[in-house]
Order: structure tokens, then sequence, then C-alpha cells
């Protein structure tokens, strides 16, 4: 009866308030820092960036509401709205701008998001600390901000979407020093009210924010690492939105009562299963399409998966795919025959066993399981080796792995980022390339694409790039995940987005 | 002997993290990043040091009271475990409460009915409380508590209505292993001569089982109550991820995923200082128990 005197589990909340959940703490809301889905969700709440993307992934105007693009896409002049401020009080104007470049570029930071930058005129040499200024960004006056590149680079503007180009207070930041980590002060429709760490965070909204006042009062984030409690607190109508685990689906899919309340949302996602291209027995494409044959990619995504994703075609996501994809090897089975080791031509390099890398997740393994199956069937054998995550990673970086599970989420919505990053030969390894694949041809179409001004042509690079790797098979094209979430009836204008920078948090109301 | 200890702890600590396979720092700059910042965070972070002088380094800051900063928060490790130990004991202190009466009522209940129905009974429950794992015991009461009988919040960090649900799952297996020594210390010590001695004086049962059964059954029961409190104060791992409480276990186990080598040591070295300091207290009442054990 103690129990009894005590009970509330259902909580009295706040009006106004929507609860969402993460399964862990944000490492940091310092937007030069970030590199987590997390982290960048909620900071795309608290900070604004001079463009953003809209829920059609096209780039929209944030801060800066115009801009222009000259010589031939080498420079972008801004031109910055003047009724916007931090929630400190002061306004933003474009030397923010500067100074938030700066910090990610700077010499004495480590911010791992360099990359994102690093096409600006003068970064690298500023990043040496070779120069004091970045050469190629300069504020024209208060509200007008001009960037220049070393060359041109069609997908900036998506750069600019991320949150290593978000504005901060240069004050605030001198003021906190490491700690604006966890207190950080931005533009955005929300400001951090409270954060417990490991517990939960409670954003306020900002009544002074330029594109006017969000219906929601609060976002609080409750960190509940383990889904099954996620959905038992949901059930219980303690939180509003939570993400369908794996095992929930097909429940929550037949049930009259939640089917309509999920929403999905395709993902700008590639899963893969990646070869090592650099060395025997996958550096050539013969066994790597032999592999791409034996594996039921199509039988996996319907049975295991219970369709909760798209068929790859490339490693380029379909709603970023502007033009025919390429035509894949198709499932060939060759039951107990062994024929795919006799007609692979190196078959004498095929080593005894092939050690596939995976991380220690069940859904992952048991794929890496099912794919054993099939490839035991075809002669192949693999032997799957499970580690946890940061020494799966260091192995897959450093190229320890013959083939290895794997997904790439996309930074941005452009093709871009589905081949630079992972084909082109200077990325190998920690660079995103971790099949170390090097095709000369295909690192020349990348960077044609990613220089082309007109996006006729540009999609031409990007598919002459992209039917070259399928040809060539340095992975197994496997799936597009879709992602699905679970809301309270009570929600309106709730919507699920492909990218996590893209909910500003301004829609959604009860 | 404390400082002898602690240094050994946290020297091999310390080696068997590094000797672990994996790279925080890969974790650390997310998907896409160059080789330059990989370098420079290495050497930021004096991992292309040798271990020794790695190790040295560690020493030197814990020579001046720190625990240093976590690689990827940037946070001070001792005040994210001042935040987070009081959780922990109050969850540890808040599941012997539960464990220590029950334990010892059902231990000495089965005792006193050896042999008959009630002592099965016992004996049937404390052999599932030991060997049933706590994930699913603590699936199962959410179930039962919060979701059907709506009495208690399923997860959450905070007060009594907080901490009942995962200090009942955590008392279990302490529980059970309680009741178990207890009884078979009850049932030796009920076999003394002192025991029949004590009859003969015409001493009640009551009397009997107060002052001097439970009294002498007390010593096997302090040793299991100090080593279970001892290690629920190094942490719950599955219970706090469970019900999403925010305490050591948690924070050490993220640690040791992510390769956070502070948040390791500084974990390990707090664990280590409350399990000793508990049983440094268990000596102490074991002195207190039993007078032969006092100096003179």
């Amino acid at each position: 009866m103690l129990v009894l005197g005590l009970s509330c589990s259902t909580e009295q909340r706040p009006k106004g308030q929507i609860v969402y959940r993460l399964n862990a703490d944000p490492t940091t809301l310092d937007p030069a820092y970030i590199v987590d889905v997390t982290g960048g969700a909620i900071a795309a709440k608290l900070f604004n960036g001079l463009v953003r993307l809209d829920a059609e992934l096209r780039i929209v105007s944030d801060l800066a509401h115009t801009w222009e693009i000259l010589d031939k896409g080498c420079t972008y002049v801004f031109h910055l709205r003047d009724n916007v401020s931090f929630s400190n009080g002061r306004a933003v104007v474009a030397d923010d701008f500067k100074y938030s470049f700066e910090r990610v570029l700077s010499p004495k930071g480590r911010s791992p998001n360099t990359w994102v930058l690093d096409k600006i005129l003068g970064a690298k040499a500023y990043s040496q600390g070779r120069a004091d200024t970045i050469s190629g960004v300069e504020v024209l006056d208060r509200h007008t901000l001009r960037i220049r590149l070393e060359s041109p680079f069609a997908p900036f503007l998506q750069l600019l979407t991320m949150t290593a180009a978000f504005a901060v207070p240069q004050e605030e930041i001198q003021r906190l020093g490491p700690d604006f980590a966890v207190h950080p002060v931005g533009s955005g429709p929300f400001v951090l009210q409270e954060w417990r760490h490991n517990t939960e965070l409670l954003l306020l909204r900002n009544a002074a924010y330029y594109a006017g006042v969000p219906p929601m009062e609060r976002i609080r984030y409750r960190i509940i690492p383990e889904d099954l409690t996620a959905v038992t607190e949901f059930e219980l109508e303690n939180i509003d939105v939570i993400g369908v685990p794996a095992y929930e689906y097909s429940r929550l899919r037949s049930s009259k009562k939640w089917n309509r309340l999920l929403s999905s949302s395709q993902g700008v996602n590639t899963y893969y299963l990646g070869f090592n291209c650099a060395r025997p027995p996958f550096d050539k494409p013969e066994l790597r399409k032999a592999v791409a044959r034996a594996v039921d990619r199509e039988t996996i995504l319907r049975t295991f998966y219970e369709g909760r994703g798209r068929l790859a075609s490339g490693p380029v996501p379909d709603v970023l795919r502007h033009w025919p994809a390429p035509v894949l090897p198709s499932y060939a089975p060759v039951y107990g025959t062994g024929r795919a080791r006799q007609t692979a031509p190196g078959k004498r390099d095929i080593p005894p066993a092939i050690n596939f890398y995976v991380n220690a997740d069940q859904e992952v393994v048991d794929i890496a399981e099912i794919i054993q199956w099939y490839l035991r069937k075809a002669g192949i054998e693999v032997k799957i080796k499970q580690l946890e995550w940061s020494a799966y990673k260091a192995a897959i970086n450093n190229g320890e792995a013959d083939m290895f599970w794997l997904s790439w989420w996309a930074d941005y919505p452009d093709p871009e980022n589905f081949l630079f990053p992972l084909f082109h030969s200077s990325n190998h390894g920690a660079g995103g390339n971790r099949s170390r694949y090097s095709n000369k041809e295909v690192d020349r179409l990348i960077e044609a694409g990613q220089r082309s001004e007109d996006e006729r042509l540009r999609d031409d690079y990007y598919m002459k790039a992209e039917h070259i790797i399928a040809e060539e098979s340095p992975w197994v094209f496997m799936w597009h995940k879709t992602e699905y979430t679970l809301r309270q009836p009570r929600l309106k204008n709730y919507r699920m987005y492909p990218i996590y920078s893209i909910d500003k948090g301004t829609e959604v109301s009860f | 002997m404390l400082i002898p200890l602690l240094l050994g702890i946290t020297f091999i600590t310390f080696s068997l993290a590094k000797a672990l396979p994996g790279d925080p720092v890969y974790s650390m700059v997310g998907e896409r990043a160059s080789p330059e910042i990989i370098e420079k965070i290495r050497t930021e972070l004096g991992a292309d040091k040798g271990i020794l002088r790695q190790y040295g380094g560690y020493l030197q800051l814990l020579a001046r009271g720190e625990l240093g900063r976590s690689y990827y928060t940037n946070r001070r490790v001792a005040e994210d475990i001042a935040i987070k130990a009081p959780q922990t004991f109050k969850l540890a202190f808040a599941a012997m409460l539960i464990a220590v009466p029950a334990g010892l009522l059902l231990g000495l209940s089965a005792a006193l009915s050896r042999r008959r129905w009630v002592d099965r009974a016992i004996s049937g429950l404390t052999i599932s409380g030991l060997s049933l794992p706590v994930f699913w015991s603590g699936l199962m009461l959410m179930f039962l508590l919060s979701l059907k009988l709506k009495l208690l919040p399923p997860s959450g960090t905070g007060g009594l209505q907080f901490v009942l649900l995962p200090a009942m799952t955590l008392s279990l297996p302490a529980l059970a292993s309680l009741a178990r020594v207890t009884r078979v210390a009850v049932l030796d010590i009920r076999a003394m001569p002192y025991i029949r001695t004590a009859r003969a004086k015409g001493l009640g049962d009551l009397r009997i089982i107060s002052a001097h059964v439970m009294r002498n059954a007390l010593i096997p029961v302090i040793t299991v109550i100090g080593l279970d409190f001892g290690s629920y104060l190094s942490g719950a791992v599955l219970t706090e991820t469970i019900f999403g409480w925010d305490g050591i276990g948690r924070f050490a186990m993220e640690g040791i995923i992510k390769r956070d080598y502070p948040v390791i040591m500084g974990c390990i070295l707090v664990s280590t200082l409350c399990f000793v300091l508990v049983n440094m207290m268990v000596d102490l009442l074991y002195q207190y128990l039993d007078p032969r054990l006092r100096k003179r």
C-alpha cells in the first residue's frame, strides 16, 4: 500500500510539452564538435545556419534571406536577415559566421568536422596555422558575407546546412570555454533550459525566434537506453514519439490502434556488404560479383527485414538519383555445387576461410549468419568475426577485414555524399572509403561532378561513376532502410524527416 | 594498505584497457575524418606516447587530485562521478533495504520449518531468485507494476517512486543468496551445544533465536551482505540500463564500449574504493558481533 500511496506512473506534465525519446545522451551540443545524429537533431533546434533543408530536401533560406552564386560557382554572397538575435539578445551579424567557421577550422581546436568547410579558399592554410584568417571568408558589411571557394564545389550549399556551419556567439564561447558544449547558446527556435546527463534534456521555445514562435512551449528529451522500456513509457503515454524497434514493427503494423499512427521515412542511407578491394581475395571484381550473385538480397529484405526498406540498385539512394539506375548482378542460386568457387577465375586465390567482420549488434549478427549460409551454398566459406563497435571500427578502418557489414547515412542529400567519401581513392579508411576501392576514372568523374555547375552535366558524371562502381562491385549493395516512428494520437502536424537537421521543431503541435 | 592496492588496480586496469582492440579516436571523429585530424587528436590525448609514459601521466593527474576529462564529452570525470555515485548508492542502499530484512526472514523461516513445505517453497523461490537474470525479472516487474497496474514509473532517475522498481529487481539475487546463507547458518548454530544449554536454562524459543541463534548466525550473513552491497556500489549495469537509472554502472559500461579511458579509470577507482571501504566496515562489524575477534 506504500506503493499505492506514491503511485503516479502516468506522470503529470505541463501543457504544451512534447516528449521524445533518445537512446543515448548526446555527446556534445557544441555544433563544431557534433558527429552524432542525436546531437545534430537537437542542435538543429538550438542554432541556425545560412541556409537549411526543407522537407523535400531542397535548400531554402535560413539566416541568409537570399544569396548569389558568382564566378562559375566559386563565389557565394549571402545577404543576412537583420531581425535575428542569439538567445542572449545580441543580433546575429555576418561576423558571427566568420567567427564560427574559423572556430571549426582553428589549428588550436580539434573539430572533427573540418571537412565541411575545407572547400573554402584559404581554409587549409588557416587550419594548418599558416594564415591568421580564412582568406575566402569576407564580411562585406554587417549583413553581407562573401565566401570564395578554392574551386567550384556543387554541393557547397548543402554542406552549409550541417551543424559545423551553424552560427555561434563568440562572447558566450569565451565566457564558457569548454562548457559551451553543455550550455549552448544559439539563435534557434528553442533554448536549452536544463540538461541532466543520461536522464533528460529540456528545451524551451524562443519567444523571439525570427521565423515566429513555435507552437510547442517545451521539448523534453528523455534518455532511455532500453527499447522495451521506451515502448512501455510510450504505452503509458509518457512519451509522444518513439522510433519503432525492429521486433515491434509487425505487432504495431497489424494493430488497428497503432497502424495509422506509424510514420515512415524512406531513409537516405545505404546498407552494404563491403569488400576489401586492396588485397586478395577480393582485389578483383570476379569473386566480388560471385558473392553478390550468391546472396538473395530480396528474400532477406522481405523476410528477415519484414520489408522495412527498398532494394538498392547502387550506392546512391533512389530519392537522390535523377538518372537510370545501374543493373546489378541478379541472384543466381548454386545449391551445394560449389560452382562459384569453380567459376571464379582466381579460384586458387580463395583462402580456406574469408573473414567477415561485423559489429556485435544482434540484428547485424543475424544478417551475417544468413549471408554466411548463402555463401556456403555457393561454395564460399566465410568466418564471421564479431567485434564491439570501437574495435570493429578500428579493424575496418585499418583494412583488416576481407568482408564487412556497414551502412552509410547521408550528411546532406546529394549523390556526391554517396560517391566521394565512399569511393574516391583519397578517402581510404577513416575517410569513408573502407572498401579501399580505387579507380582513376571514377575519381575523375566524381571530381568533375563536384566542380560542375550544370545540374544535367553533373548528373551525367555521377551516373557514369555509379555505373562503373556498380559494375566493379566493391560492395554488395543491399538496401536503403526505411525508418518508422510511432506517435500519440494527440499530435498534430507530426512528420518524420529523412535527415536529422531538417526538423526545427516548429511544425508539430497538439 | 589502501594506497598500494589502488595503485595496483589502476595499473592493471590501465594495461587491460590499453590492451583491448579498438581506438577511441575513430569513434570521436565520426564517419569521415581526415588523417591529419586523427593524428592531431591522438597527439592531444597523448595516445602516441608509450604505455608507461601514458600511465605515468595518469598518475600525475591523480596526484593532483583529478580524474581527467572524458575523451568524448570533454566533461570532468570527477564531476560526472559526483552526480552518478550518489544515485548508485541510493539504488544499492534501497536494494539492500529490501533484500536484508526479507532475506533474513525467509532464511530464518526456512530453517525453523526445516524439511517441511515452507522450507521447500522458500528454497524454490531462492533458487529462482539466484538463477533468473535481472533483465528478465526487471522487465517482468516493469510489465506488471508499470504497464498493467500503473503503480510505478517504468524508468527515470529520481525519488522513491523511481527507485522502487530497480531496487526490487536488484534486490532479488541478494535476497535469495541471503536467505540461503541465513538458513544454513541458523541450522548450524541450532545444533551447537550452547543452544542446548540455553534451552536447559529454560529460555523461550523467541529469546533463544534472537539472542543466541541470530547473533551468531550473523557473521556469515554479514559477509554476504558486505559482498553484495560492495558489488552493487560499483554499479549494476543491466538494472541501470533497463530502468534508465543514471548510475556508475551505465557510465562505466559506456566508457568501456567507447574506450573512454579516463572514464573507465575513474569508475574503477571509485568502485574499488567503495568495495574496500564496505569490506572494512564488515570487518569492524565482525568485531562487534564476535568478542573473540576483538584485540585486547
